[in-house]
């Protein structure tokens, strides 16, 4: 949506270690989220 | 971040993490630390370059505050794992509501350089309400 930040990572997927694909949306789409982006496991 | 998922979670938000690298340092992350929201994997950084994330550069190793930011999380326990094929890329922590609105935009200057946890529940807080208003 617009310009935000969320509306830019919004359609894109990704998957968990395990192969599940999940969209980044789905993350805040019925209540808030907070993301971390990880510089490094650890 | 995971030793506040009680307190981001009772503010009826939920947490997820993604970082670089493949999947199988992914998991084995995962099951060291036991974490149990999602943890996903950015191998081409496409999400990073979409958040706008800077990558530092390798003068920040030396910079007084990331010698102290090691030094404490050494101190607390923490070691820090394989880096991958982009270890010069800085991470960030936002917060995000429903309808694409960014309530909480934290990206990292340099390394040791994280969001305080406090600026992360006043957002939720924040938004507990009628909603608040995007700040992007």
């Amino acid at each position: 949506m617009g310009d935000s930040i969320s509306g830019a990572l919004a359609p894109i997927v990704l998957p968990d270690p395990d192969g599940t694909e999940i969209r980044l949306g789905s993350l805040w789409e019925t209540r808030p989220a907070v993301v971390a982006f990880l510089r490094h496991y650890g | 971040m995971r030793g506040h998922e009680a307190e981001i979670r009772a503010a009826g938000a939920s947490l997820a993490a993604i970082g670089l690298g493949d999947r199988r340092y992914a998991a084995a992350f995962r099951d060291e630390t036991g974490i149990s929201f999602p943890l996903l994997v950015d191998e081409e950084r496409r999400a990073y370059r979409a958040a706008d994330l800077p990558s530092a550069s390798v003068l920040h190793l030396v910079r007084k505050d990331n010698v102290r930011a090691r030094s404490r999380a050494r101190k607390a326990g923490h070691s820090q794992h394989r880096l991958g094929r982009n270890p010069l890329q800085l991470g960030g922590s936002f917060v995000f509501a429903p309808g694409d609105r960014d309530l909480h935009v934290h990206r990292s200057e340099t390394f040791g350089d994280t969001a305080a946890v406090e600026d992360l529940l006043a957002a939720l807080r924040e938004a507990g309400g009628s909603g608040a208003p995007p700040i992007a």
